[in-house]
């Protein structure tokens, strides 16, 4: 079982800001999976590990083309905050 | 209804495509609000398409969807529609471009009806995760009607399209094709192009259709199936017509492998359907051999490794800073990290990134991630070994028909156990299809899972064709009988 700073830890890492109701929820449902995932331990497994995730004749590569994608506004549009064609943030660093 | 059939009309001139169309939106605005199956829909739009297809019924025998309304699962990119992956942090996003898979289907004439409900980022076995609210099962609208891609098996269920899209990374079509009485297929992984598919875990997700029929599914994958230049994983083997294989469909001295010990344990009424199914295959000339899947048994605790430590990378985009939602008057930009994704991401959608950071951070790599890659091996290994005594696998999809609303949503293990004898097919990047075998005493559908080997659709279609001919026509909901 996870104790409460390892579940904040977790969401640090994971940027996630969450309630107390939810670090508490968390820690029990991750224990939980944890604990079944356990199960894998005790299994003998082959040190080789490389599994083939793409199949045998995809990562040919392609020619290095540009090709422009003409659906930039598109994209754009779905920003949060935009200012003159770039996406804006609040500063990172306080002016001095 | 069903794809095949609709094409015969169209060439007889029985109806318009603007007619079905329009009965088709009809039908939609009478039910989707009970079934909650569409997020959303272009009535203008769509009619508008199938308009321009009334005066080009010359040139249907070049359009092999011509007027076929479809239905897309909401993590699918349509230009101009809402893509929000049932997500709230997605909920306003507006698709620049279409997925590959949906522009192949539009130029093959199918007309996109509407976007379906899902669980968010297609985490999810019963549609419960959508920030949405859950889409329900037409047989039967207290009950789930299985996930993620729930909205699309519940709208063609209830007759609201005539084909839809899912996607599938441990059991997302199958589970909710069998828990909804239809044909779902879940392609070789690399089979279809993933290019404008929302990302949940990179070396399991794969594109597939629901059908009514093998035909209409086969159809649907012939059509979107072939490499795409925008997908690196997508292979470049060549698509072969799955419809012209079907013809002459056949089971004879077709070794199916079972594995007893798999089956132990399985709730009684989906045994004996599955147990029917098998004879009626035995019948049809096929041989039951049996099969060893040792590891199988193993592919839940692997399945909840792989696919959150991928999930956790993947969602990692969602920062509040490019697209999706932004907290309001965040005063740092580290608060624009931390607060939109607490407050866009779901429950579930939480749980899996920090399970699977957990599982990638340091010191735990190897315990995790390492161990799970490890045991994947081995259960590949297990469906190869396997293949060498017979041409395809039969298991239940699920290992129970369709379940109440909130009936597994306490313990997340319960709900993950919905999907184990999908997950290992996932794992292995294997084909595999679901049909219905069945309904058990509450008049809900049990469905049959047909496992084949790598980029063999065509046999493994071939098989499911030759069961369904055998079964004969599926009885339909209450929902498309009028009783929603």
């Amino acid at each position: 079982m996870l104790t409460r700073e390892e579940v904040l830890k977790i969401a640090k890492l994971a940027r996630l800001e969450l309630t107390a109701e939810e670090v508490e929820s968390y820690r029990k449902k991750l224990g939980r999976v944890l604990e079944y995932i356990h199960e894998l331990d005790s299994l003998k497994t082959p040190q080789d590990a490389f599994v083939r995730h793409v199949p045998k004749d995809s990562v040919a590569f392609r020619e290095d083309k540009m090709i422009p994608f003409p659906q930039h506004a598109a994209l754009m549009k779905n920003a949060p905050d935009v200012e003159g064609g770039s996406f804006r943030l609040p500063p990172v660093l306080e002016e001095s | 209804m069903n794809i095949k059939g609709t094409l015969d009309s169209y060439r007889k001139k029985e109806f318009k495509p603007s007619e079905f169309i329009d009965g088709i939106l009809n039908a939609i605005s009478k039910k989707n609000p009970s079934l909650n199956a569409f997020l959303e829909v272009r009535p203008e739009e769509s009619r508008g398409k199938a308009l321009e297809l009334d005066r080009r019924l010359n040139e249907i025998d070049h359009l092999p969807l011509f007027g076929i309304p479809i239905a897309v699962k909401d993590n699918f990119l349509v230009r101009g529609w809402r893509a929000t992956a049932g997500s709230r942090i997605l909920a306003n996003y507006e698709s620049p471009y279409s997925a590959t898979s949906v522009e192949r289907l539009e130029a093959a004439g199918a007309i996109v009806v509407g976007k379906t409900n899902c669980d968010e980022f297609a985490m999810g076995s019963s549609n419960e995760n959508s920030a949405f609210g859950p889409a329900k099962n037409p047989w039967d609208l207290q009950r789930v009607p299985g996930g993620s891609s729930g909205g699309s098996a519940a709208a063609l269920a209830a007759g609201l399209c005539l084909g839809s899209l899912g996607t599938d990374t441990g059991g997302s079509i199958r589970q909710p094709a069998s828990l909804c009485g239809l044909v779902g297929l879940k392609p070789s992984y690399g089979r279809v192009s993933r290019y404008g598919i929302v990302a949940f875990a990179s070396s399991l997700d794969q594109v597939g259709p629901f059908g009514h029929t093998v035909w209409d599914a086969a159809r649907i994958l012939e059509i979107m199936a072939g490499y795409d230049s925008k997908d690196a994983t997508s292979s470049r083997t060549v698509v072969p017509k799955y419809t012209e294989a079907l013809a002459n469909a056949s089971v004879k001295n077709i070794a199916i492998g079972i594995d007893q010990k798999w089956l132990e344990g399985l709730d009684e009424e989906v045994r004996r359907a599955f147990d029917k199914a098998l004879q009626g295959l035995r019948e049809k000339g096929a041989k039951i051999v049996d099969i060893s899947l040792p590891h199988a048994c193993y592919s839940l605790s692997v399945y909840y490794l792989i696919a959150p430590c991928e999930a956790s990378s993947n969602l990692a985009r969602y920062d509040g800073v490019h697209y999706g939602h932004r907290t309001k008057h965040p005063k740092d930009s580290e608060e624009v990290f931390f607060k939109s994704r607490g407050e866009g991401f779901g429950t579930e959608v939480k749980l899996r990134i920090m399970l699977g950071t957990y599982a990638l951070s340091a010191g735990y790599y190897d315990a995790f991630y390492l161990k799970a890659n490890q045991v994947r091996k081995l259960i590949q290994k297990d469906f190869e070994d396997a293949f060498q005594l017979c041409h395809c696998i039969a298991v239940p999809t699920s290992p129970t028909t369709a379940f109440k609303l909130g009936e597994r949503t306490e313990d997340p293990l319960t709900m993950y156990l919905s999907d184990i004898y999908t997950l290992p097919v996932n794992l292995a990047g294997l084909p595999g299809v679901s049909l219905p075998c069945g309904l058990d005493s509450k008049n809900l559908p049990i469905g049959l899972q047909l496992i084949g080997k790598n980029f063999e659709e065509s046999s493994l279609l071939q098989v499911a064709q030759a069961y369904e001919s055998h079964r004969g026509v599926f009885p339909e909901p209450l929902a498309v009988r009028g009783g929603t």
